[in-house]
């Protein structure tokens, strides 16, 4: 066996190769943004905490002010959201069903991006309601969710490639 | 499960709880700029004429005049709410919920906001008691004619007449943006007495500090968009920038009213 095949033979049963990297990578920045946003809603960055219900009909004006949904629907995303990151972070970062967890916050995070992506062409200048504290929908913000969701897709692609494989971590398997 | 993939999911809450110690203090507040990022120290008054938009947005939108930053001094109640001018506030002081709306008649999600939801408001929460509205000029430096459809409208409200005129400038906006006739889109709903006194209003220079009080009230709260909306209830603030279906405040105020 020459090195090179062996270097990669290493890389390939590391429990830190780049793939495995992305998905840890992945895994925590997104699990800490969807439990902070979540929270950030639900408590409005305020002290004392407003009640839950002031909070989340409060996210529903933000969600009403990007003006792609109706009125139940607006009610839905703004009763359901904030419970839902914080749910599906704790998801994540536990690792358990991880497939089925990055494709969900994919499919989120891919929702965000094409409604900020719209605002933004429509020069709505709404705040994007993603955390407590207003925040404009400027191009940075675009670029923001954008590269989120291109981690949250190049987690979950890994995600789905890395489970086809045992694990470098399990003990091999007796013959 | 493995050993230590339970040991790096530990490991793992554990840095995010280190990190989440540390991320409220990553929203500290800037400094208000302009859109273009220029500080706005100038006085609204004195840059009226410097135009900055070139087309109109192709729906109504809120207008970004400044970054936004964290949330604004919570006052306990509308007594504590400096310089209210009693003509340009509806509704009882005492109301449990003080709404401030800071808004530009030349913008056009400040239309929609006044023409949508403002007339439900005013018959459902204002005018029985529930929601205090009070009127905060922010004429935003890059509308030429802004500030002056904003001295009109002061004007008509020291003579009890804002409702018509308001109604006046943000349905007949369109035009008036386009030629600048403030005064004769104003003189349409006057009686010729009551235009003879606010055109001298207007003449007087007396509106204009009146109108700088609100847009440096606006600032101290960080309004960076019209139509901004500050909330005022049991001692919270809950700023809000955007139009709003009138739905979708109803929930928010009921929710706030049901508060014990």
């Amino acid at each position: 066996m020459d090195l090179r095949q062996e270097t990669n033979n290493m890389m390939q049963s590391s429990p830190l190769n780049a793939r495995r990297a992305i998905i840890w990578i992945g895994r925590l920045v997104l699990a800490g943004i969807f439990i902070y946003a979540g929270y950030a809603k639900l408590t409005m960055g305020m002290r004392p905490r407003p009640p839950i219900g002031v909070a989340l009909s409060f996210f529903a004006l933000q969600v009403d002010s990007y003006q792609m949904l109706p009125t139940w629907g607006v009610n839905f995303v703004a009763h359901t959201l904030p419970f839902a990151e914080v749910i599906l972070g704790l998801l994540l970062l536990l690792g358990i069903g991880l497939r089925i967890w990055a494709t969900i916050i994919s499919l989120i995070i891919l929702g965000f991006f094409g409604a900020v992506l719209r605002a933004y062409l429509l020069h709505m200048n709404i705040n994007c309601g993603c955390f407590a504290t207003p925040e404009p929908v400027t191009l940075k913000k675009v670029f923001e969710d954008g590269a989120l969701a291109a981690l949250a897709i190049l987690m979950t692609v890994f995600a789905f490639i890395e489970a086809r494989k045992p694990h470098p971590w399990t003990a091999p398997e007796k013959a | 499960m493995n050993r230590r993939r339970i040991l790096a999911g530990i490991l793992s809450v554990g840095l995010l709880g280190f990190l989440a110690l540390f991320l409220p203090f990553l929203h500290k507040n800037p400094e208000p700029t302009s859109s273009s990022g220029q500080p706005l120290a100038q006085s609204p008054s004195e840059t009226v004429n410097s135009r900055a938009e070139s087309e109109p947005p192709a729906i109504p939108t809120p207008v970004v005049v400044a970054k936004a930053a964290s949330r604004p001094p919570a006052p306990q109640s509308s007594a504590a709410l400096p310089d209210i001018d009693p003509h340009k506030a509806f509704g009882s002081k005492n109301a449990p919920v003080t709404m401030e709306v800071f808004s530009d008649y030349q913008c056009p999600a400040c239309k929609t906001l006044f023409t949508t939801t403002n007339r439900r408001l005013m018959d459902d929460y204002v005018s029985n008691g529930k929601v205090y509205l009070i009127h905060r000029d922010f004429p935003l430096p890059m509308h030429a004619h802004s500030r002056v459809a904003a001295r009109y409208a002061r004007a008509a409200a020291l003579l009890g007449k804002v409702e018509p005129v308001e109604q006046a400038l943000f349905q007949n906006q369109e035009k008036w943006e386009q030629n600048g006739d403030v005064d004769g889109t104003v003189a349409a709903v006057l009686s010729p007495a009551e235009m003879t006194k606010v055109r001298a209003l207007v003449k007087g220079g007396t509106l204009d500090p009146m109108i700088d009080k609100d847009y440096n009230l606006g600032q101290t709260y960080r309004v960076n968009q019209t139509p901004t909306t500050v909330f005022h209830c049991k001692g919270q603030t809950y700023p809000y920038s955007g139009v709003m279906t009138y739905d979708i405040l109803k929930t928010f105020l009921d929710q706030l009213l049901s508060q014990r």
